[in-house]
């Protein structure tokens, strides 16, 4: 395992430093919400990345555990109208693990299939919990929607906590993925990613490996989904479960570039309040859908690799006056 | 019993037309390894069309057919050329996020063209019925399903008989070879594509007659599309066609007894397919027309 | 080196300088400044059909209370911002308006979906919330005291007068078998069970009973099942689409029901022709809150000027709009009687009193919800007429329903 190097550590420190002086730096509920928004993409973004990624398998059921986790959280405090902000906050490392093991089942059976079919399939996974969360109505209230437990802090400062709350579980999120990449998971990740076939013939126990990094993924999911129900107050199948949220996490992964460390934490920070905040200064989100396609569509037309490592990349570039690295190393942090 | 067989006889009229729109993604999936989910938003784009043929023309909705093939063809090559010819690496994954940014942006600009309220393909004769077998059958379920029966049937005659289909299939079983044989796979690709394109707005203007639909209405056919190409083996026609018409029978029969829960019937055989057949079907590992 | 500060201080000062101009302004110009109100509406996406009607409602009114003085007369400015259907964006445009534009008071979203939510942002700053089209039993028993549904009853209460006028009618006129359909849905699945309640008290036996998952249902197999019970009456709780489907169903079925009542959709005068067939329309019955006829609090006005500002003929009138407009109504009657815009007085005196509006008169209890009951109306000679209950009725309810006509 690659020991950390001082300049990495020191640059993770920096950035979620500020992040986590931000909100007291700019107070204005409205900016803190912003970064709320951020901070849930980002982390759904590093989770999606940990098996679209690294594995290269476009997993696209990841919402469906966001659901699971905001459900398990109002079910579990729906008899408690008021409770202490922090009785929720201790609910999400169960709430981890319970999607953890849900997560292995499901991924058994997913991972006996590849390519676009495993993509279409765990698609299916997201419709199937909507429907059943629709319609189970004796545990989920079906599309009634459930109340979730509501603090009491005090309005000015709302937002703050949960801030907070989703940064650690982004800066989570970001430790499992960068170990993931420097022990040798992340080695078997990649070699998976290059050529299954090939890694397994080499020796590489494929499906325990696949299934790790799939039970982390959906185990992070959860927990956002989870602060993400009790920051909103209310949830509904429609939202909790939706295919846009999961085209917008997986956009902001290759805006932000594909597997790497950092690429999808930069795409959730920068485009999910960017579009709240044009959303909102202009007043009519008429064309956010067609804005949204359009710059999908220019990210994989001219920026195949994300902006991280094409940054990356050109910086490379004009020290070394080299060209790109050689396909099949690993992608650059 | 009687309720039974009516739910047979409706499902296989409603799983004709959704394997005219299921055929098109086997195609397109099996020439190009491209897997279109803006198949759904042409569906929805061509039920827009035959209405706005049908409320601003006057034009009869079966007579718009022809037209909005065409119409629709075009778009399809060009949205070929413009999107998915440059995919080179990773085509097939790629593919998947490329259409689905496609739909989202066909999604808004149906919604800021039409109203988001559902709306309605309706000739005069939408609300007549046959009697087939003793059920009152509605007319254009029986059209709708005869004029899919007839494309999927041609389409399986252009692609064994024809010598663009032929074409279209040796790029497809071996690219490399039909290239060195002088077989223009992007011009191929584009023609497949274009087919394809077409037969999903085909089938979008016969949904529209039957069903109420809105711009969002994509959504709900992509899972639905999505889950008769995985069943019925990926790019394999046959098996999408079976699919769509076991589709069609089930969702109609669970609906008979169960209707909250019909959703899921479909996906119960898909999670069935995927423990015990997972490659689907008809599934194999090249595409072909059997 | 040195430069650099010197900018630097230059532009804090003259930032500062604007700072303060523009606080000198605010004070000053405060008596006429314009009340704020913001207002979060689904123009895109699902909901954005209600959405947009709404908004012509609301423009329609700040139009109107603005050439009548204003708000304690200071004119009226909308902020409106599209939420795109999504709950996230309606959150954030709430917080946005509440403490980034300060708006004076907020309107709710069209949708319960968007509302719950949003509402409890509005809430967490004490903030009034009056909605035109939206109620969830949930949010008003639990917590929201800021939560007013300006409509002449709750969401769970669109079937109740049809159960009276059945009940109302001798005993050798009511129906003697009913079918029960109803769209899986928070509200109109219990609003069915409500009726359905009513009515096995009475003694009219239930003979059919489904609920059904989405509004794009195959309705043939539904409607055979029903035609095979040769119910009565069917009470359907419905939305638009899956009643328009219904329909046509059951004139394919030859099925004609003696009663028949859909919670939604007969209401939309041009698409429920349109989507059924004109001469299909005559005998159905349908809860409403409001229809053009009506001689209601500032029906002509509001009537004159949507047809000046939109077109069309008074049956093209958008129901949501209507429904937009009587939350303006109610909020100008309560700031003028508590002279007062400030957000805890006026949700204090809404909670009692009785507000005009283009509804009628409505009557918010402790939970914010109206009791007065929608009206039944009837398609009578291809027309929307409003039959019961009889203060209101335009015309008497034509029974039993002719036969379709094909």
């Amino acid at each position: 395992m690659t020991r950390p190097t001082a300049w990495g550590a020191g640059r993770a420190v920096v950035i979620f430093g500020v992040l986590a002086l931000l909100p007291f730096a700019f107070p204005a509920a409205w900016l803190v919400d912003l970064g709320f928004f951020g901070l849930m993409y980002a982390g759904l973004a590093v989770a999606w990345n940990l098996i679209g990624g690294y594995t290269g398998y476009i997993w696209l059921g990841l919402i469906g555990f966001f659901g699971f986790g905001a459900y398990a959280l109002t079910i579990t405090f729906q008899h408690t109208s008021v409770v202490s902000f922090w009785a929720p906050v201790g609910a999400l490392i169960p709430i981890g693990i319970a999607a953890a093991i849900v997560a292995v089942p499901i991924g058994l059976v997913l991972m006996r299939v590849r390519g676009a079919t495993f993509a279409v399939v765990s698609l299916s996974v997201l419709f199937i919990a909507e429907i059943c969360a629709s319609n189970w109505t004796a545990i989920t209230n079906g599309a009634a929607g459930m109340p979730a437990p509501a603090p009491s802090i005090a309005a000015a400062n709302f937002n703050r906590p949960f801030y907070l709350v989703m940064l650690a579980l982004v800066a989570l999120a970001m430790l499992i993925s960068w170990y993931m990449r420097r022990s040798r998971i992340g080695l078997m990740l990649f070699a998976i990613r290059g050529d299954e076939e090939r890694a397994r013939g080499l020796g590489v126990p494929t499906l325990p490996v696949k299934l790790i990094a799939f039970a982390a993924s959906c185990a992070l999911a959860a927990m956002i989904g989870a602060v993400w129900a009790y920051y909103i107050g209310f949830i509904y199948p429609i939202f909790s479960f939706s295919p846009n949220t999961t085209f917008a996490v997986v956009m902001m992964v290759y805006l932000g570039g594909r597997g790497t460390l950092w690429g999808p934490l930069a795409g959730g920070l920068l485009v999910a309040p960017v579009q709240e905040y044009l959303a909102y200064t202009f007043g009519n989100a008429q064309f956010y859908l067609i804005g949204y396609a359009a710059l999908f569509l220019i990210v994989i037309r001219f920026l195949p690799l994300g902006i991280v490592p094409s940054i990356h990349q050109a910086w490379l570039r004009r020290r070394s006056g080299e060209a790109t690295p050689a396909p099949g190393t690993l992608p650059a942090t | 019993m009687h309720l039974v067989l009516y739910g047979v006889v409706l499902g296989v009229l409603i799983g004709g037309v959704f394997a005219l729109m299921s055929s098109g993604l086997a195609l397109v999936w099996g020439v190009m390894r491209i897997l279109n989910l803006a198949q759904a938003a042409f569906v929805i784009l061509g039920a827009y069309l035959a209405y706005t043929a049908n409320v601003t023309f006057h034009i009869d909705p079966f007579a718009a057919i022809l037209p909005i093939a065409v119409l629709m063809f075009g778009l399809g090559v060009g949205v070929f050329y413009l999107f998915y010819r440059p995919l080179r690496a990773e085509r097939s994954t790629l593919s998947i996020l490329v259409s689905y940014a496609i739909l989202l942006g066909c999604v808004g600009i149906l919604g800021s063209i039409y109203s988001t309220n559902d709306t309605f393909i309706s000739p005069s004769y939408v609300l007549d019925s046959w009697k087939v077998l003793g059920f009152e059958v509605p007319i254009v379920e029986v059209v709708g399903f005869a004029i899919s029966a007839a494309l999927v049937g041609g389409l399986f005659w252009f692609l064994s008989a024809s010598r663009l289909g032929r074409a279209i299939r040796a790029a497809t079983q071996n690219p490399a070879a039909a290239t060195l044989l002088g077989v223009r796979t992007d011009l191929v690709g584009s023609l497949g594509f274009g087919i394809g394109t077409a037969t999903a707005a085909v089938a979008g203007a016969i949904y529209g007659m039957i069903y109420s639909f809105n711009p969002n209405s994509t959504l709900d056919l992509v899972g639905i599309l999505l889950c008769i190409v995985v069943v019925g083996g990926f790019g394999s026609l046959s098996g999408a066609i079976v699919a769509a018409v076991a589709l069609g029978i089930s969702s109609s029969l669970v609906f008979v007894y169960q209707p909250v829960w019909s959703g899921l019937g479909f996906y119960g055989i898909l999670a069935v397919m995927l423990l015990f057949r997972p490659q689907g079907l008809w599934g194999v590992a090249q595409w072909r027309v059997e | 080196m040195t430069r650099r500060p010197r900018i630097l201080a230059a532009l804090l000062t003259a930032i500062a300088m604007v700072g303060v101009a523009a606080a000198t302004l605010l004070t000053t110009a405060s008596a006429a400044a314009p009340v704020k109100i913001g207002i979060s509406l689904s123009l895109t996406g699902d909901y954005s059909g209600i959405g947009v009607g709404e908004l012509q409602g609301y423009k329609l009114w700040q139009t109107y209370i603005n050439s009548h003085g204003g708000l304690l007369g200071r004119k009226v400015q909308l902020v409106v911002t599209d939420d795109a259907s999504d709950p996230n964006t309606a959150v954030s445009n709430y917080q946005n308006f509440i403490t980034r534009d300060h708006t004076n008071l907020v309107f709710g979203p069209p949708t319960t979906l968007l509302s719950a939510p949003a509402g409890l942002v509005a809430q967490r700053y004490g903030y009034l919330f009056p909605t035109a089209a939206s109620g969830s039993s949930l949010i008003l028993k639990e917590r929201l005291h800021n939560f007013f549904l300006v409509q002449p009853a709750g969401p769970l209460q669109t079937g109740t007068n049809w159960a009276k006028y059945i009940l109302s009618l001798p005993k050798s006129e009511r129906p003697k078998t009913v079918a029960y359909v109803a769209l899986q849905d928070p509200f109109l699945t219990p609003a069915t069970q409500l009726v359905k309640a009513a009515l096995q008290k009475a003694g009219i036996k239930t003979v059919y009973t489904q609920v059904y998952g989405t509004e794009d249902q195959e309705m043939q197999p539904i409607v055979a099942a029903i035609a095979a019970t040769h119910a009565d009456m069917v009470v359907a709780g419905t939305q638009e689409d899956d009643c328009f489907d219904l329909v046509k169903a059951m004139v394919a079925e030859h099925y004609n029901p003696k009663y028949l009542f859909f919670m939604n959709g007969p209401g939309y005068p041009v698409l429920f022709p349109k989507n059924v067939g004109k001469g299909n329309t005559d005998g159905i019955f349908t809860a409403l809150g409001w229809w053009p006829q009506e001689k209601s609090f500032g029906q002509s006005g509001f009537e004159a000027a949507y047809l000046k500002k939109y077109g069309g003929s008074k049956a093209n009138i958008s129901p949501d709009a209507v429904e937009a407009y009587s939350v303006g109504q109610v909020i100008a009657e309560a700031v003028k009687k508590t002279h007062s815009i400030s957000n805890a007085k006026l949700i204090a005196a809404l909670h009692k009193g009785t507000w005009q509006t283009l509804q009628g008169p409505l009557t918010f209890g402790s939970n914010g919800l109206a009791k007065e009951g929608l009206v039944l109306d009837e398609w009578i000679n291809h027309a929307l007429v409003p039959v019961y209950p009889k203060r209101v009725a335009l015309h008497s309810p034509e029974i039993p329903k002719p036969d379709w006509a094909g």
